[in-house]
């Protein structure tokens, strides 16, 4: 009897109990979801909800001094193949032979691309025609996706290219100019977020937020693409002239800094370039601010002026020249074995005289100790010039604090030799010997105009005080005596306009010595009293042997007065000249 | 008789249908029409929404198609001014590379500048109104009529 009365008790509170319990944690769940995890559920709703797409902004352009366009953007798209949906021949055959119309290509070899591939989608096409995307996108091709994108032209083919660099696929600037503005070009990407439907696609009148893209700078550099041109044409044909290596040709206003061409041999060359390929690569650094050489003759102006802006000698000063100067017991030669006598300052540029260029240093270093080497500093040797491409060396300046030294290298660091320097070096401080005495930074970018159109002038920068004006101007006639003096017949003389310069012959430093090879060079300016511009002419490794004076001389003399011509500066002498 | 004008017994004439009941029905077709209207404008809203965002979408594909337009016609006019092609055109046309040229000093002035078409040249100067007298505002107050 009592068996018959706890039968239906159990079986009301057993299921009462697990509905109970059920109920309850049925509840707890609930709370669970909806209070506890709130956020988190509803962060996840508000993502599965929204889509988002990166709007990538124009790359700024890139223009010469004048406006010239060098480098630009064009709208262009990236062709994708959706590889799951082109396994099924079905849609394969179909989508291929139209695409491969509008590509240009081969039907089947697109089959056997996608065939092959691993993954969701594959690329078959990068940096597309955009009116030939649009032609795609209008054919609806199942499996096909369009991404926009953008490909880097440059109007003037390969002008100028070791200056400007290029860019990747993802438009990110890796050498040159666009490496080192990278950030100014690129702009801001732009970003999108909706809410979008089932299908993915966005639903109208949803909620959307958007960041326009801020489009890049674009850059005015220095550059004068017809002096570039120029140029480079002047340096291919030296090069072959003269079976040299390599080579540069760098011009610069010697007054604000600014480069107005700066040529490079090899050259990188867009059409060619396999960045496959490790030899390359190496095209990629500009080697006028990249490598350093021994300047040799070149850095008897630096010399010179020291000497004279410390008082140690004048123009005229006068010593003997017996053809070997002996330095701590090291005889020196000069370079052509000759003695000169007795010369003038003047007369020591003009030969080009070693035993000079000692006297010099030794007279400065007698009248004011260790002041020739604060006067290298002071022409910025040993260091950067801060100009706007990547990768400058500094410069090597041998100082009685290296281990290694000897007291000669100072005497050799006089005619140009214990000294590393890299051509921008040079040319920085040949403008500062002859500008009034400004050392001046070097740089390539002239101005910004941003995407409204209002324009940033870059000013030029002065970073030190080299040498006085009075100096200056004395060193500017020696020079013009050098390439014009009295009697002197010197391949560096342009026709129509007064300049002057200084040729540099130095053998190639190897380990323990000095190598057969040689690099010639020559640095020379014009107009002799108000310089509009200075060239350094530099070939590495000539194979005929010529010195800077019979190989780079001529080359600066011819481009001087033709660069003159075309920057309307009046002919100060010649055939052409009238009297006032 | 007079029963000729009464009506039937134990019944009553109706009342004659008053204004306000009239009124009702008005208001019951106006309600009905508002919950139409209400009903329908969802349906309406969607559709025109729908529409309007495809029109959307197309406006921005002819913005951003518009934009690459633009991009490529500066590309375009940057090819067409490149050194190169200038260089070519010019020999196609039958120019010659300049020679060096001649600069000559005379101690004669330059002639008087151009004449410039009236629309290049700065406007004149506005000229200035003298300032009214203290009193003239003063006769503007009195009620003379315009």
């Amino acid at each position: 009897m009592s068996h018959s009365k706890s039968r239906p008790t159990r079986r009301v509170w057993l299921p009462a109990a697990f509905l109970g319990l059920f109920g309850v944690v049925l509840c707890a769940r609930l709370v669970q979801l909806q209070v506890f995890e709130h956020e988190r559920y509803a962060t996840e709703a508000r993502e599965g909800l929204a889509g988002t797409e990166t709007i990538y902004a124009r790359r700024g352009a890139i223009l010469d001094r004048n406006g010239g366009v060098l480098a630009t953007s064009v709208a262009t798209w990236d062709v994708y193949i959706n590889v799951r949906l082109w396994k099924q021949d079905e849609f394969a055959y179909e989508a291929s032979e139209a695409l491969a119309t509008v590509l240009d290509t081969d039907a089947a070899s697109l089959r056997a691309l996608v065939r092959d591939a691993e993954g969701v989608e594959i690329p078959v096409a990068r940096d597309l025609n955009f009116e030939a995307g649009l032609a795609i996108l209008d054919l609806r091709l199942r499996g096909v996706n369009l991404l926009a994108n953008t490909d880097r032209i440059h109007p003037e083919g390969d002008l100028a290219a070791a200056v400007l660099g290029l860019t990747g696929l993802d438009n990110t600037g890796l050498a040159g100019i666009e490496s080192r503005y990278n950030e100014v070009l690129q702009g801001e990407p732009g970003r999108v977020i909706y809410e979008r439907d089932t299908t993915g696609d966005p639903i109208p009148y949803g909620q959307y937020v958007a960041t326009e893209p801020r489009p890049g700078d674009d850059l005015v550099l220095t550059i004068d693409r017809y002096l570039q041109r120029m140029a480079e044409e002047r340096l291919a044909l030296a090069i072959e002239e003269h079976r040299a290596k390599s080579g540069s040709i760098t011009v610069m206003d010697p007054n604000t800094g600014e480069i107005l061409a700066l040529a490079t041999w090899p050259p990188l060359q867009y059409s060619t370039l396999n960045l496959d390929n490790p030899d390359a690569v190496s095209l990629l650094r500009n080697p006028a601010v990249t490598d350093m050489y021994e300047p040799g003759s070149v850095m008897k102006v630096i010399t010179a002026a020291a000497a004279i802006d410390g008082g140690a000698v004048s123009p005229g000063t006068t010593y003997y020249d017996s053809g070997i100067a002996d330095v701590y017991g090291i005889p020196i030669k000069n370079w052509d074995d000759r003695s000169y006598g007795t010369q003038s300052m003047t007369g020591v540029l003009q030969h080009s005289i070693n035993t000079g260029a000692i006297f010099m240093m030794q007279a400065l270093e007698n009248h004011d100790p260790g002041a020739f080497q604060e006067y290298l500093d002071a022409f910025g040797f040993g260091g950067p010039t801060g100009i706007d491409l990547e990768g400058e060396a500094g410069g090597i300046v041998r100082r009685p604090t290296d281990t290694d030294w000897s007291p000669v290298d100072l005497a050799t660091q006089a005619f140009g030799q214990s000294i590393s320097v890299t051509p921008i070096q040079m040319i920085t401080a040949i403008a500062a010997s002859i500008n009034g005495g400004n050392l001046v930074q070097p740089h390539l970018v002239k101005a910004r105009i941003t995407p409204d159109g209002v324009r940033r002038d870059v000013a030029p920068r002065i970073v030190g005080r080299a040498i006085s004006a009075e100096t200056s101007a004395t060193i500017r006639h020696m020079l013009n005596e050098v390439v014009a003096g009295e009697g002197v017949y010197h391949p560096g003389n342009p026709r129509l306009y007064s300049a002057g310069g200084k040729s540099g012959t130095a053998n190639v430093p190897v380990t323990n010595g000095y190598d057969d090879t040689q690099i010639a060079s020559f640095v020379g300016f014009a107009p002799v009293e108000a310089p509009e511009i200075l060239i350094l002419v530099k070939l590495d490794e000539n194979a005929d042997g010529l010195t800077g004076t019979a190989a780079a001389a001529p080359v600066f003399a011819a481009f001087a007065d033709d660069a003159l011509r075309y920057m309307n500066i009046r002919p100060d002498k010649g055939s052409y000249v009238s009297q006032p | 008789m007079a029963a000729i004008n009464h009506p039937l017994g134990g019944q009553r004439r109706g009342l004659p249908l008053p204004g306000g009941l009239g009124s009702a029905n008005w208001w019951l077709i106006g309600a009905l029409l508002v919950a139409s209207a209400a009903a329908m404008l969802p349906v309406i809203q969607n559709s025109s929404a729908t529409s309007e965002g495809f029109d959307l979408q197309a406006y921005q594909a002819r913005e951003a198609a518009l934009r690459s337009d633009i991009s490529l016609l500066e590309a375009d006019v940057a090819r067409l001014t490149s050194l190169k092609r200038i260089e070519r055109r010019a020999l196609e046309i039958g120019l010659v590379e300049a020679s060096d040229p001649i600069f000559v000093t005379v101690n004669e002035p330059g002639p008087a500048p151009a004449k410039l078409p009236a629309e290049y040249l700065p406007r004149p100067e506005p000229a200035r109104d003298e300032p009214d007298a203290w009193w003239k505002p003063l006769v503007n107050w009195l009620p003379l009529g315009s």
